[in-house]
């Protein structure tokens, strides 16, 4: 069945707008971040020079040559351990029967759930009980926590939706479970893995409490927490404020524009097929 | 939560979970018990003021200083004082006045607290941090240091505690501030004469003028309270003025009075007036602090109430067309909200008060001060022989901060009265002047807070 | 606000069974499970579930997080349901979901019937990147964008003077009547890409047949959504729903950067409150009943969401 010109064209509208929609406060952050400095306003309009230097001043002052680096390992650490510890129990829940499957399901769930600010400060004080704070386990560790429950979910529907008949084939075979999962699921999830892990790097990348919290001294500062450098107890400074936040989003935007199509897949929950 | 068509928790899980987590929680004890409420520290080590002497010394210092100018000043002397002492290495770590706040309580508790931090003034933050013995008292320093004779009184004993921090503005000396800071009024010379009007002294004559100068079609006074804080600069610096010093004072630290006092309640009024008759911007609990000053500095409104802080800013962009006053008030000389910059002071976990003190010392005193001057802020004590030139704003701030600073005409922040009153108080004057309080609901919302907190004490 | 994702209906669509199925021939109870399932549950009870209990533990206290606590029992619950300013913050909440949940699902449900054929247009990956974006973005960004946007000076007010509306235009994070809304429709632009993204690719699946026959009957628009669209996307739509709504629930950077709560009270969220009793005001157990309660209702709402889901069919 064609598609009418009339209704191809109400489609490219509606889809136009929205798109423009979704691009307008993007865009507007840009113009302000290439701004100078003495020029900053809020409203909408185009610098009289493009003001490069902004983004040089910024993420000097930002302090982002070494928060960027910082966020890159504390990002590839949360993603490489939620893969591991979600291929892990993903497999047990998907195939396994064991009494209390169904709880222990849901209760790693709830970490999907749970607004930070409801375990943020017993967690503080827990993490300074052993030493932790202020240590690069202080942002691996709990944000992988978080991030089980996202990658526990999905490592199981992916194992779920592995044809059984592969599977009974292996296990009539004589393969143990632990050479099914390693040689048969494992080595066919790496599109799955990588959906999964890029969800769980943009929002580790993103989060903007916990690394705030946990970490007191500047040597482990995640690249959210150098905005704070542009908005002082008096002054805010937008085209430098702009610029930054075009810094913190920017890598996440460039991941993105290349795999896009493992994000959207990955966000809609297994919904589109990924 | 659904998975394949299975529907919410089971009752078992439920009741599983909800007894495993009460039988965790029943071996626990109450909240900070064993940390807390320790005996008041003292110092153990003997005063010493000689820190080269000291050995190898790393001092983890937390401060605010991120706005440019003192940012600069910061970085300046830091670097001096290592040069100066090489056996002692700063370890800077310094993060907006809003993340310090929300971290600083934590860290401060924990065995690896910095040595030295910048605390806030008044109840929620000194007055919790010397409760729970987590900040020394600098006291034997300040003799050996001559602290005491350095500072006028009344600026010090902001930051004094009672040892157990229940009474501000008396007791022991938790620290030393670097910078000076009053609100006061800024006003556009050109628009002034082009309503017929001089310069405003008192408070009676800025309010004589903004009728005036709203028949002249201009905009009387630019304020933009987004940020929430310029709402307490506003009833802050009316309240000085109607109410005076000591009973204005009084009212923050506790020592007496009502919030729903005459005057408390007069100068509600007149900020709910000024709102009415538009001679406050509409909007204004949109607008930015930032964007207020960009705002007046390009004309729109005649007069603003903001800080110091913000000299160089105006400066720059508006020259000799600004100056600066702090109206004089009810008792005939120039009163206001102010006070001094975040109070330096030694944590009680530092091994090594007597460098602590030293580069305290070293930060705040004349030699600083010719620092901050050079880099465009205001030092608590000026200079010795320090002016800046007459006519200017610089000029201006410079001679209203000595006023003030000298001739006990200093109201403290009022956010300082209660550990809740900064939300209470911001929100109310955002309500008051948005319409939806009433003077007397205003007051009384204040009120209510105030007298919980003083109820605990 | 990076909305947490969902369960969803990945398993059904691929046809695999609940599990014990998919290994019918394996009975038995299988203890070495729990190896398998050990370093996620020990870093999932370490890390949430103990800090958690200890939370709950911290709400029955009057504590400061500095000194010892008293205890007080349930009251900082009971502040809960009677005190002014904490009620009004779940109020608020429940009008944030009609902005980044209700609005951006019925917004994408209309577009999606009107351009249910769509997804065989050219170019709708292009569009599809686009829409989406608002989701890869720190919400400290987005939130920093509307700033601008809604400025007294700016696009906001620059489009409606433009077109002539110049009474219409106020500070409209500043305004009491439009804070609250212009905060949720900041969800609204974050959530209805991906509704729509998501409702387009859940059409994109259903047999055009379905849609043939339909129209071959004389279906209008209207029947064929209702008839069609609507029933097929119901997984899309539960899964948007839980997305949205959480993302609404946990609002904080957003609040936190644009308003603050403010004027007055008109934008506090419990999230921020929590956030502020914790960390300004030294009223940790509050902060912890506050936070503790707000879990609950994301627990209770989702349930009540996946209530929506069909059933195995």
């Amino acid at each position: 069945m064609r598609i009418s010109r009339f209704e191809a064209g109400v489609n490219y509208t509606l889809l136009g707008v929205f798109a423009i929609f979704a691009l307008t406060p993007l865009v507007g952050v840009l113009l302000t971040a290439l701004t100078p400095v003495a020029e900053a306003r809020s409203g909408f309009g185009l610098p009289s020079t493009l003001a490069l230097g902004n983004f040089g001043e910024a993420w000097q002052r930002g302090h982002f040559g070494d928060y960027m680096l910082n966020s890159v390992a504390v990002t590839l650490g949360v993603v490489a351990l939620t893969i591991v510890l979600s291929v892990l129990a993903g497999y047990a829940f998907a195939t396994m029967r064991f009494p209390g499957r169904t709880v222990l399901f849901y209760v790693m769930l709830l970490g999907l759930m749970l607004p930070v600010e409801a375990f943020v400060i017993p967690l503080y004080y827990d993490l300074r009980g052993v030493g932790l704070t202020n240590t690069y386990w202080a942002l691996l560790l709990p944000q992988t926590a978080q991030s089980l429950a996202f990658g526990v979910f999905w490592m199981r529907n992916y194992f779920l939706s592995f044809p059984t008949s592969v599977l009974e084939a292996g296990r009539v075979d004589g393969a143990t479970d632990r050479a099914l999962l390693w040689r048969v699921l494992v080595p066919s999830a790496g599109p799955a893995m990588m959906t999964m892990g890029l969800l769980v790097g943009m929002w580790t990348w993103n989060e903007f409490l916990l690394p705030l919290i946990m970490i007191s001294g500047e040597g482990l500062r995640t690249a959210p927490l150098g905005l704070a450098f542009f908005q002082g107890q008096h002054a805010t400074e937008q085209s430098l404020l702009a610029a930054a936040a075009t810094i913190v989003a920017l890598p996440i935007v460039v991941v993105y524009l290349f795999l896009q199509r493992r994000f959207i897949a990955g966000m809609l929950g297994g919904a589109v097929k990924g | 939560m659904t998975v394949n068509g299975e529907l919410a928790l089971p009752r078992r899980g439920v009741l599983a979970l909800a007894l495993g987590s009460t039988a965790l929680v029943a071996a626990a004890c109450a909240p900070g018990g064993s940390g807390g409420s320790a005996p008041a520290p003292t110092n153990s080590e003997p005063v010493s003021t000689d820190a080269a002497s000291l050995g190898e010394v790393t001092l983890t210092v937390w401060d605010q200083n991120t706005d440019t100018g003192i940012n600069d000043a910061q970085t300046e002397l830091n670097a001096q004082f290592m040069a100066a002492y090489p056996n002692i290495t700063i370890n800077r770590v310094s993060r907006s006045f809003a993340d310090l706040k929300t971290t600083l309580k934590l860290a401060l508790s924990g065995d690896d607290a910095p040595d030295v931090v910048q605390a806030n003034q008044g109840y929620p933050d000194m007055g919790a941090f010397v409760e729970a013995g987590l900040l020394l008292p600098v006291d034997d320093w300040a003799e050996a240091y001559g602290w005491t004779e350095r500072y006028p009184e009344d600026l010090l004993s902001l930051n004094t505690f009672s040892a157990d921090g229940k009474t501000w503005r008396e007791g022991n000396l938790y620290g030393v501030s670097q910078t000076g800071e009053i609100v006061g009024l800024y006003y556009d010379k050109q628009q002034l004469s082009q309503a017929g009007l001089s310069a405003p002294v008192t408070f009676q004559d800025f309010e004589a003028a903004l009728p005036v100068l709203q028949a002249a079609g201009l905009q009387p006074m630019q304020y933009g309270d987004a940020d929430k804080s310029p709402g307490i600069h506003l009833f802050g610096a009316t309240l000085s003025a109607i109410a005076g010093e000591e009973k204005a004072g009084d009212l923050v630290s506790g020592k007496g009075g009502a919030w729903t006092d005459p005057a408390p309640l007069e100068a509600a009024t007149k900020l709910s007036q000024w709102a009415a008759q538009r001679y406050l911007p509409e909007g204004h609990n949109g607008v930015s602090k930032a964007q207020a000053v960009t705002n007046f500095s390009q004309g729109q409104g005649a007069f603003l109430f903001q800080g110091t802080w913000q000299q160089a800013i105006l400066q720059q962009a508006m020259g000799d067309r600004v100056g600066f006053v702090a109206l004089s008030g009810v008792d005939d000389k120039p009163e206001t909200l102010g006070g001094v910059g975040l109070a330096w002071a030694i944590t009680s976990k530092t091994a090594n008060a007597n460098a602590a003190a030293a580069y305290i010392e070293f930060i705040t005193n004349a030699a600083a001060s010719q620092v901050l001057v050079d880099t465009g802020n205001l030092p608590v004590v000026l200079p010795e022989g320090y002016t800046a030139p007459e006519g200017t704003l610089a000029g201006d701030i410079v001679g209203q901060w000595r006023e003030v600073s000298t001739g006990g005409g200093l109201v403290p922040y009022l956010d300082y009265a209660t550990p809740t009153f900064y939300d209470t108080l911001t929100a109310g004057v955002q309500q008051l002047t948005g319409g939806q309080f009433t003077p007397e609901q205003f007051t009384e919302s204040l009120q209510e807070d105030y007298a919980d907190f003083l109820e605990t004490r | 606000m990076s909305p947490a994702p969902t369960p969803s209906r990945a398993a059904e669509r691929t046809g695999a069974r609940p599990v014990p199925a998919a290994v019918p021939s394996r009975p038995r109870r299988q203890w070495k499970a729990f190896l398998y399932l050990a370093p996620a549950l020990v870093v999932l009870t370490a890390f949430i579930l103990v800090p958690l209990a200890q939370g709950a533990w911290y709400s029955l206290y009057d504590w400061n997080g500095l000194t010892a606590g008293s205890w007080v029992g349930a009251q900082n619950y009971v502040d809960i349901v009677t005190d002014r300013d904490l009620r009004a913050a779940f109020g608020h909440a429940l009008v944030l979901i009609l902005f980044f949940a209700v609005l951006p699902v019925t917004v994408a449900l209309f577009l999606t019937a009107v351009m249910s054929r769509a997804p065989r247009l050219r170019g709708l990956g292009f569009f599809r990147v686009v829409l989406f974006l608002p989701q890869v973005i720190a919400s400290v960004v987005v939130a920093t964008s509307w700033l601008a946007i809604y400025a007294p000076d700016g696009l906001l007010n620059q489009l409606l003077r433009a077109v002539g509306l110049d009474l219409v235009t106020r500070a409209w994070l500043g305004d009491f009547s439009t804070a609250l809304p212009a905060v949720g429709f900041v969800g609204t632009w974050v959530g209805t890409g991906l509704c729509l993204v998501l409702f387009l690719s859940g059409v994109g699946q259903i047999d055009p047949e379905l849609f043939e026959a339909a129209r071959l009957d004389g279906a209008g628009l209207l029947r064929e959504f209702f008839s069609i669209t609507l029933p097929q996307l119901r997984g899309q739509i539960t899964v948007a729903l839980t997305l949205t709504v959480v993302a609404a629930l946990k609002s904080f950077d957003l609040v936190y950067v644009t308003t603050r709560g403010g004027p007055g009270d008109s934008t506090t969220v419990p999230s921020y409150l929590a956030y502020e009793r914790a960390f300004q005001t030294n009223q940790v157990g509050s902060a912890c009943a506050i936070g503790l309660s707000l879990a609950v209702v994301i627990v209770l709402v989702t349930v009540l969401i996946s209530k929506l889901q069909p059933r195995e069919s």
